[in-house]
């Protein structure tokens, strides 16, 4: 399967004049890559989507598409796969007809058509459902079913708005690692909208975190969650402590907090609050002075060792507190 | 040992409930019932209790030339009634619901409201303004005041199937490539089909059963159903009418279920 670039260049798109949803964006997306726009609701992530699959037209800025310049490309010529999060399946025929219908508008002769079908059906683990309608399946089906549609007729470019949304945890974790695997066996270029920080984490190759239309910073997992740039982004993404006095502020995961003797540590303080976690336990723990500091106690061995009260003394490298940009 | 099954603990609301309902169906099919005794009544007057069942009232209503010349000028007269109003009214409510008009939600607040100008009025008008223009009173007049009356109730099924349109499914259609005339005929027509078809038996109906607006509108010789019955009754008041009712009541029924059957009109039901 090919599989295309994508460039946002300086992107902008308001709604009736005043609702600024995109703000100057600027995205370059790999071929084949797994690229996930990461926000709170009403950022702007749905816009941005629907800006490069052609149903919003930017009021400036260029959108891109394996070179070529398509921001005036009408939807139905710019050849991409896309998931929405209701799915969006057609009611009125099977499922068949629905995994077909991108087939039939590229006249692909009968035959052929359903051998793709059968293909796409058997990928998606539904072989066996091409008579059923929509409304005769499960949630997870539908969503296969979605993503059997767009992928059949082998799009450069997969377009997913919040796909695994509807999902209840286990089964959308699932789909996570299906999702994913899929992406990198087909190769294409696949452009995921969450507001779900762990599943950006999980899937993707490259994240844009973005804030009210702005893209606040675009980097690996590893990156925005080890390095984030900003005060924003280091909030939106896992828990972090804030740490201020004296230069710029600085971002410290629970994580990089060790639990030591309260003589002679950096901080001393009590455990207000212990919340076992399972794997790890986040204790928020108040110092004589300043701010509560949320620490992550992992368990290696035997399970949580310090409960409320406890006196604890609180310490790590300078070089996991990471300067943020004011 | 497995225990004994739970009985259902009586539910005085649910009885009341259904006893309700079973009132409100009795109070709706009774006045049928009537009819349907006085037209298999052979004697010329209502009597209770019936004296015996017979068909003459429907021979008379068969046999008669004026009766069933006025019955198939209204079954064709209602049939394209139909036909203009599905279309004229789909595309009405679509250009409400989705085109950018200026006072569309006046308009569309309009249809949607019960309609509100008395269909005598209606008549009346219409007359004076064929009368002024010389258009005089050609049955397609007639067809057109009775689609004029009809293509409200189209567009209000249709705007309640528009109304809760999921347009990411037409949207869907469009990423795959359908051009937008396309993605009307695969996807738009069928999804709002039942919601006009709905309308469309109300159309029907409207025309079939139009009394006041014919009034005005039909020639001697060129009456609909009716205006023919009312004139009946004013100098016979038999069993022949209650025929004839039965007759446009089963006609009706007729309509509905074939639509049912071809379309089936439960699909509007659930949207
Ligand atoms: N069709 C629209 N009309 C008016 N405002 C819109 C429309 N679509 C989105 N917006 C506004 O634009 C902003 C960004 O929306 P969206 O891109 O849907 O955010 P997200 O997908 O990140 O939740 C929001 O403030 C939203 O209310
Ligand atoms: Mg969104």
């Amino acid at each position: 399967m090919t599989s295309a670039a994508i460039k946002l260049d300086q992107v902008t798109k308001t709604f009736d004049g005043r609702v600024m949803a995109v703000d100057a964006v600027t995205l370059d997306i790999a071929a084949g890559e797994f690229f996930s726009l990461l926000g709170p609701s009403g950022c702007g992530k749905t816009t941005s989507l629907r800006m490069i699959a052609g149903f919003e037209h930017p009021d400036s800025g260029r959108v891109h598409v394996g070179g070529k310049d398509i921001t005036d490309l009408p939807v139905h010529r710019r050849d991409m796969g896309m998931v929405f999060q209701s799915y969006a399946l057609f009611p009125h025929r099977t499922v068949a007809e629905n995994v077909a219908f991108g087939l039939r508008m590229r006249e692909v002769p009968r035959p052929e058509i359903e051998r793709r079908v059968a293909a796409a059906l058997a990928q998606v683990a539904l072989t066996g459902f091409e008579s059923r309608k929509p409304g005769q399946l499960s949630g997870g089906q539908q969503q296969r079913v979605a993503l059997a549609r767009a992928l059949v007729v082998e799009p450069p470019v997969l377009l997913c708005d919040e796909p695994l949304g509807a999902l209840d945890r286990k089964l959308r974790q699932q789909m996570q690692f299906e999702l994913k695997e899929l992406q990198k066996r087909l190769g294409v270029t696949l452009v995921f909208v969450t507001h779900d920080q762990e599943e950006a984490l999980a899937m993707s190759d490259r994240i844009a975190v973005m804030n009210g239309g702005k893209v606040e910073q675009v980097g690996t997992p590893t990156e925005i969650y080890e390095r984030p740039r900003t005060r924003f982004v280091a909030d939106f993404i896992g828990e972090i402590n804030i740490l201020e006095g004296g230069g710029p502020l600085r971002a410290l995961r629970p994580e990089k907090i060790r639990l030591v003797a309260p003589d002679g540590a950096r901080l001393a303080g009590t455990v207000e609050t212990a919340n076992y976690l399972g794997g790890s336990t986040l204790l928020r723990v108040q110092p004589t002075t300043g701010p509560s500091m949320l620490v992550r106690e992992t368990h290696a061995g035997e399970r949580a060792s310090r409960t409320p009260g406890d006196a604890v003394g609180l310490t790590w490298n300078d070089s996991d507190a990471v300067a943020l940009e004011s | 040992m497995s225990a004994a099954p739970n009985r259902r603990p009586f539910d005085a609301g649910r009885a009341a409930y259904l006893a309700l309902n079973a009132l409100l169906l009795a109070f709706l099919l009774l006045p049928i019932a009537i009819v349907l005794v006085f037209a298999l009544n052979p004697t010329p007057y209502i009597s209770f209790p019936p004296v015996g069942v017979s068909l003459r009232w429907f021979e008379k209503f068969f046999g008669s030339a004026e009766f069933m010349n006025a019955l198939w000028l209204s079954l064709w007269v209602a049939s394209v009634v139909l036909v203009l109003s599905i279309v004229i009214g789909a595309a009405c409510a679509l250009a409400l619901a989705r085109g950018n008009l200026p006072g569309r939600a006046v308009m569309t607040a309009f249809f949607m409201s019960p309609l509100m100008v008395p269909a005598i009025l209606t008549g009346l008008a219409l007359f004076q303004a064929y009368l002024l223009s010389g258009i005089g009173r050609p049955v397609w007049g007639l067809i057109a005041a009775h689609t004029l009356v009809a293509v409200p109730y189209v567009i209000r099924t249709t705007l309640a199937v528009l109304h809760n349109f999921d347009r990411r499914i037409e949207e869907a259609a469009a990423v795959l490539g359908a051009s937008p005339t396309r993605v009307f005929f695969e996807v738009t027509l069928p999804l709002i089909r039942p919601g006009v078809f709905a309308g469309g038996v109300f159309a029907f109906i409207v025309s079939f059963d139009q009394f006041p607006v014919s009034l005005f509108l039909v020639v001697p010789k060129g009456e609909t159903l009716p205006v023919v019955l009312f004139n009946y009754m004013k100098f016979d008041l038999d069993g022949a009418i209650a025929a004839a009712s039965m007759v446009s009541i089963l006609l009706a029924l007729s309509v509905v279920l074939v639509l049912e059957r071809l379309i089936g009109l439960k699909a509007y039901v659930k949207l």
